[in-house]
């Protein structure tokens, strides 16, 4: 019986293990921009955990520079428990309500966790029909090549695919953002916009990726999440741009884009 | 006969029970199974995270990564460490679920016990999930007063 060596550990540097793990998966691109992504191991882990505020993350987590905390990668591999983060809020708090808002958010893992669990085909198909007027056959089944590669012409969307790509994170807000683009005004099916997202986020999930996926394209909701450049121009700050001339589909109200995505929406077509 | 701890992606630390079950003796072991990686979509930015963090746990606790298919390496490093059990941490995740099946028909002896992690909230019975808030009115009691303040 062979021995089986086990693969090492210790490197230089992070680009030495890069090298190593790009070897081992066969994109043997050396070359390639080292991630900026979140420090593993548990370390880092607590160090980010000792800095939560919920009181802070209630107030303010819908903004991309708001007090959101960066502990989805290290809550997403078991480097912390739910458990121990929820009790870490409640003890950096004098009333539990002062952290309802954040633990309600670690909440919200629990239950994909337990839908996971309970109905893994809810996972890639559909959990209930599309709510847009369209059939699901009428939402692309590939992710079109201008989005894989980040160059959509809408500025504050290819700003967000950037970041995706360089860091491995985005805000949950700009990931709702680029979700609903893709399905929505590009027609393209949620499973392969998910496809991207776990291939990317350094917090990619199955079951908390796919069903927000699906929260957004209505499978999963009552109606479909969509939003306006408006709504990213409040949310978002200067650091993204979000001049209406670089963000011509966006720049829209709520009803006139409801108009123009969903233009059967409350009787059949085709 | 020691047990073997198998870890997957989703429970890399040193303080999950599978630890306490295992007990300090136990040999610890992750799997780098590219096939699996690859079809549950886990890039290279993320490889990278998972990687950093079996490094930093290979330094408080012995912990070897060995590349292969699980449910080819996974015996044979039980059968070199004389273990008796596989304690595994329990998942949902398809894929780690499909790989345990695959373990129990490759190496019918060998015996794999899905340990538990700590709950998030206890429930009296089984929650609604068809929307999210039918589960958080359950839910939400146990979920901010966890040791029934």
């Amino acid at each position: 019986m062979n021995e089986t060596i086990p693969l090492p550990t210790k490197f230089a540097d992070r680009a030495a293990m890069l090298a190593h793990l790009r070897a081992l998966s066969g994109h043997d691109d050396a070359a390639s921009a080292i991630p900026d992504i979140a420090a593993g191991g548990r370390t880092a882990a607590e160090a980010v955990l000792a800095r939560i505020d919920p009181r802070a993350y209630a107030a303010t987590r819908n903004h991309l520079d708001g007090a959101v905390t960066r502990l989805s990668p290290y809550i997403r591999h078991g480097i912390l428990s739910l458990d121990e983060v929820r009790n870490a809020a409640l003890a950096s708090v004098s009333d539990p309500k002062q952290a309802e808002k954040f633990i309600q958010e670690l909440a919200w893992r629990d239950y994909w966790q337990r839908i996971y669990l309970a109905h893994p085909e809810r996972i890639w198909s559909d959990v209930e029909s599309y709510k847009t007027g369209f059939d699901a056959a009428e939402y692309d089944a590939e992710l079109p090549a201008d989005i894989a590669a980040g160059e959509t012409g809408v500025a504050c969307i290819d700003q967000f695919i950037a970041t995706l790509f360089e860091t491995g994170y985005l805000h949950n807000h700009a990931r709702m953002y680029l979700a609903s683009y893709t399905v929505h005004w590009r027609r393209v099916s949620w499973q392969a916009g998910a496809r991207f997202f776990l291939e990317h986020l350094v917090d990619a999930d199955p079951a908390s990726n796919n069903l927000s996926w699906q929260w957004i394209a209505s499978t999963f909701s009552n109606k479909p999440y969509i939003f306006n450049l408006e709504n990213v121009a409040k949310y978002c700050g200067p650091d993204i741009n979000t001049i209406p001339r670089h963000n011509l589909v966006l720049d829209q109200s709520y009803e006139r884009l409801s108009e123009l995505l969903f233009p059967y929406m409350g009787g059949p077509h085709g | 006969m020691a047990d073997l701890v198998w870890l997957h992606e989703g429970a890399l630390r040193l303080t999950h029970p599978v630890f306490a079950a295992g007990g300090p003796g136990a040999a610890t072991v992750f799997i780098w199974d590219t096939d699996r990686l690859a079809d549950s979509h886990v890039g290279i930015k993320r490889q990278l995270f998972i990687y950093e963090t079996l490094a930093e746990m290979s330094e408080s606790r012995s912990l070897d990564i060995h590349e292969g298919r699980t449910e080819e390496v996974l015996p044979r490093l039980a059968a070199q460490s004389n273990a008796g059990r596989v304690l595994v941490p329990s998942s949902p995740d398809p894929a780690v679920r499909a790989k345990i099946g695959a373990i129990r028909r490759a190496a019918p002896d060998l015996e794999i016990v899905e340990i538990e992690d700590t709950p998030f909230v206890t429930m009296a019975n089984t929650p609604d999930l068809g929307r999210f808030f039918r589960y958080w009115n359950k839910a939400k009691k146990s979920a901010l007063r966890p040791q029934g303040i």
